[in-house]
């Protein structure tokens, strides 16, 4: 139940995430109302802590109140989120509430959750909904409260209550695998490369939606690539290892392996440190929990494809902020933000930036 | 009235007894069809691609086969003892958590320098985590009366949800990097960790087939009125027997350890379903009373062939469990045949 | 033909909640002796052997062997005093081999440390078992075999077997000819007189009347958990015996 509802929730981010590269410039010039608005929401996409520069919303915020009501409290994703949230509500003045079941991600923890931070009266509310359908009438509550409403992450089905939805893009994140699998296989056009794709589920969307764009970049700007073999793991790291261990057996002349998650990646890493090719047969993963980061710079992980949910959480506490003001205008109806790559490369401060916090 | 001792579960096994057609022998040796079947297996998948048979391919077997053995030999015996284990699939995932929880402190605090002291201690762990989900288990049943299917989805979900919760659901590393160094085959295909899984399964045959263990646990899966009024303890040794299964799954745990060099929440779950197949695909009855490690041996053997060999000829791996339900379904047809044609009036 | 009195109960009552399955029953059985336990469906002749077998502990009253009270908290603790008992149908494991089946519980073990370990001495115990059952009178094909090979008749004589042959004080027959052609019967019944020999106490629960009132020395009438007779074989008749058990004849 936990894997499906990450990687529901993590294609939700993904796909906003891809996405939020684009969104950051775009956002950044229809949130446009001000000019420091949009510098603001254009820094928070692309880099640093420019978060106190926003002053963006044209009247004060400072002292209302703006609740987050996330999924499961303890994933690193969400953490690393909260820091976001944080530091922008402190830069704002505003007061941050921080709501989440402690470990499970599922409605029926979450809606209570939402009527007992309702019942704080605070002025906005940023909610990750944990289902689509099942948290409708929360929001219907909150916006009948005259509370502002946006989602993050992930979002209800009718977005006609909520004011903003922010989200990553996973087939961005796809297309950045394969960009990064190209560069380290050293993709010449006119050689053939092999490749294969680990994934956990032939259903949740964040699988399906950078297996496609993956596939997508592949054809597009890297045909001699071949994906020669695709499995699902269902979520488990030894069934991952499986799965490599054979390909590594069937194919030894493997170039490059895209493992869409955590547990592929869990997985692809150990066969090939087992078989003595970490770092020979490069691996692409995604997200960056802080044990994946450090394979990364072990020279197991070739790159890994990061959500930025303290960026996410950051465009929804502006765009509340500008909501509580009244500057609706520049407020963009959905927000995709997209993924970044972190490789051995990445500066120290990027890596600090990206990785969720354990 | 006419099987041979072969697939009963008298431990002697010393006097065939009259087979009254060779046809007859035959069905009743699961073992022999078992190893028949398997060898045309690695024959098909070696023609489908002739990758297939290669040292490489052996060894990525032996990898999958090793924790599956352990937790369906434990399966077995408690199977043999009239009882089913829902709970050993969880117990992989949560002692695998919990001993790379207590590696990682270890090894990233008083113990940095001695990587093979922290994997043994990590060993302990699984093992002493196994063996108490074990002992919660028979309590359960012995006193608390729930009979073995609740009582063992009981400590499964208690198992896989805190599992999921100590580790918020990723993946627990930064224990010794010598774990993964481990795995790399050191003779033929045989890893130093399939080796003593080789061993540990060799022990546990000699107990089940030749020693009283073994014996009171066929007696009580027989008929445990007639194992009690024999003057067998049937709680203690019931007891034992979760117990020993509990074992067998936390040291699957730690090999799952060992393969990934970290412990996952999600490692293991659904794996009971796998045991109970090697077990019933290895000849053992579901009533209890009935089973050969030697089956179980073969028929995990040839659930982890199927998976190899379905990655190997490029067909979907998901067909394994059409595979594997086709396997079940012969087996257990042939335990019904044997009951008709065996079985005394 | 009665020697010391062997095993006794005295005001034994067993309740199961608000019934009363065996109500103030008292009998005494001597060695050398065969006694008949008769009475009609839930007189209470299952839960007296259960207390006699230890399989239960009676509410209240005493049990007696050699003169000694004795509180049996399992059928373990009257096997170890000495005390066998055969119950109806379920007396094997159907499973296991009939030399398995014969040492149950008491396993011949390898010597030294394997033995320590539970490592069974197969050949010992199969040859044994093979001998033991001859001698009480039993042939059975192969200690090897599957009990589940076996007829009714030779699962029954290698469950009686066992029990005369482990017996050193009492043993308890519950149904043993039940299901039994005639000459099988006839068979069982010889082994109770061959343990009578040898000096055990038997107590022979049966419907089957014309075997109790051929093999047995005295007969204890059970009626809705009460003795209501208790007195020698040849003061009954088929029909003065089947009156006593229902009730219909009056004293």
């Amino acid at each position: 139940m936990f894997g499906t509802s990450k990687a529901s929730r993590g294609l939700i981010v993904a796909a906003g995430a891809a996405t939020l590269l684009l969104a950051a410039c775009s956002s950044s010039s229809s949130s446009s109302t001000t000019s420091s608005a949009a510098a603001s929401s254009a820094a928070a996409t692309s880099a640093s802590a420019s978060s106190s520069a926003s002053g963006s919303a044209a009247c004060d915020v400072t002292g209302k109140k703006v609740a987050f009501v996330m999924g499961a409290e303890s994933d690193p994703f969400f953490q690393a989120m909260k820091v976001g949230a944080a530091a922008e509500a402190q830069a704002k003045g505003m007061e941050l509430i921080w709501q989440g079941d402690a470990k499970e991600y599922s409605p029926a923890t979450q809606i209570p959750v939402v009527d007992q931070v309702l019942a704080q009266k605070p002025d906005a509310l940023v909610l990750i909904p944990t289902d689509p359908k099942a948290l409708q009438p929360s929001v219907a509550k909150a916006k009948a409260a005259g509370v502002i409403v946006a989602n993050v992450d992930t979002k209800v089905e009718d977005l006609t209550d909520v004011t903003t939805f922010i989200t990553g893009d996973n087939a961005d994140g796809g297309a950045k695998a394969a960009d990064s699998l190209a560069g380290a296989i050293g993709y010449k056009a006119g050689t053939k490369y092999k490749v294969v794709v680990g994934l956990s589920s032939e259903t949740a969307t964040t699988n399906v939606a950078r297996l496609e764009g993956f596939k997508k970049a592949i054809a597009e700007k890297y045909p001699d690539i071949e994906i020669v073999d695709v499995a699902y793991s269902q979520s488990k790291p030894e069934v991952a290892n499986t799965n490599i261990n054979n390909w590594l057996t069937k194919y030894p002349d493997l170039n490059g392996i895209f493992a869409i998650d955590g547990t592929n990646a869990q997985g692809a890493a150990a066969a090939l440190q087992a078989k003595g090719l970490a770092g020979k047969v490069a691996l692409v993963g995604y997200d960056a929990y802080p044990d994946n980061v450090k394979l990364v710079k072990d020279g197991v992980i070739t790159s890994l494809i990061a959500q930025v949910p303290a960026d996410e959480a950051k465009q929804a506490v502006d765009a509340v902020a500008d909501a509580l003001c009244g500057n609706t205008a520049g407020i963009q109806k959905e927000v995709v933000i997209p993924n970044f790559t972190i490789d051995k490369n990445t500066s120290e401060a990027d890596l600090k930036k990206y990785t969720y916090v354990a | 009235m006419a099987t041979t001792e072969t697939h009963s579960p008298n431990p002697a096994g010393t006097q065939v007894v009259v087979a009254s057609s060779r046809f007859k022998t035959l069905i009743s040796n699961q073992q022999f069809i078992l190893l028949i079947v398997w060898i045309l297996m690695v024959i098909g998948f070696s023609l489908i691609n002739h990758i297939f048979f290669s040292v490489g391919v052996a060894e990525n077997i032996l990898l999958d086969w090793a924790p599956l053995v352990l937790i369906a030999v434990g399966e077995l015996i408690v199977i043999i003892s009239g009882g089913i284990d829902l709970s050993v699939g969880a117990i992989v995932g949560f002692t695998g958590v919990i001993s790379a929880f207590a590696m990682r402190s270890l090894y990233e605090g008083s113990l940095a320098e001695q990587p093979y002291l922290v994997l043994a201690i990590g060993v302990l762990v699984c093992v002493i985590v196994g063996l108490l989900v074990g002992l919660i288990n028979s309590l359960l049943i012995n006193y608390a009366k729930l009979v073995p299917f609740i009582a063992t989805l009981v400590t499964l979900g208690a198992c896989s949800g805190m599992a999921l919760v100590f580790t918020k659901g990723a993946p627990v590393m930064g224990g010794p990097r010598e774990a993964i160094a481990l795995s790399p085959a050191w003779i033929g295909p045989f890893s130093r960790p399939v080796l003593i899984v080789v061993v540990v399964v060799l022990i546990l045959w000699a107990f089940v087939h030749k020693a009283r263990f073994g014996r009171y646990t066929f007696a009580i899966g027989s008929n445990s009125f007639a194992a009690r009024a024999a003057g067998i303890n049937v709680k203690r040794h019931v007891t034992k027997v979760y117990m020993l299964s509990g074992l067998m799954a936390g040291l699957a745990g730690f090999f799952f350890y060992l393969r990934l060099g970290s412990g996952a929440p999600t490692s293991g779950l659904g794996n009971e379903l796998d045991a109970i197949a090697a077990v019933v695909i290895g000849g053992a009855a579901l009533t209890g009373g009935v089973g050969r490690v030697s089956g179980t041996v073969l028929g995990a053997l040839i659930l982890t062939t199927v998976t190899s060999g379905l990655i190997i000829s490029g067909v979907d791996p998901q067909w394994k469990r059409v595979v594997v339900a086709a396997l079940i379904a012969i087996a257990a047809t042939l335990q019904a045949l044997r009951k008709t044609e065996g079985g005394a009036s | 033909m009665s020697g010391e009195v062997l095993y006794e109960v005295r005001n034994l009552t067993k309740r199961y909640g608000a019934v009363v399955a065996l109500d103030d029953a008292s009998m005494k059985l001597h060695a050398g002796e065969i006694v008949g336990l008769v009475g009609d469906n839930g007189a209470g002749k299952s839960t007296l052997v259960k207390c006699l077998s230890g399989a239960h502990l009676p509410t209240s009253g005493e049990i007696l062997l050699d003169g000694m009270e004795r509180n049996w908290h399992s059928p373990h603790d009257a096997i170890q005093a000495g005390v066998e008992t055969l119950y109806q149908d379920s007396g094997l494991a159907p499973h296991l081999s009939v030399s398995a089946n014969v040492f149950l519980g008491r396993e011949l073990v390898k010597p030294g440390i394997l033995g320590k370990m539970g490592f069974l001495s197969q050949k010992q115990m199969d040859v044994q078992a093979h001998h033991d059952l001859e001698e009480v009178g039993i042939a059975v094909p192969a200690s090897g075999r599957s009990v589940s090979q076996l007829s009714g008749g030779q699962r029954q004589a290698v469950a009686i077997g066992r029990a005369v042959a482990w017996a050193s004080k009492v043993i308890i027959l519950d149904e043993p000819t039940n299901h039994l052609g005639a000459r099988q019967a006839g068979e069982v019944l010889n082994v109770m007189l061959e343990a009578k020999a040898k000096g055990l106490g038997v107590i022979f629960i049966s419907h089957t009347l014309p075997h109790v009132l051929q093999v047995t020395d005295r007969v204890v009438v059970l009626r809705l958990g009460k003795v209501v007779k208790d007195a020698p074989t040849s003061e009954f008749d088929a029909e003065s015996l089947l009156g006593t058990i229902t009730g219909l004849k009056v004293d």
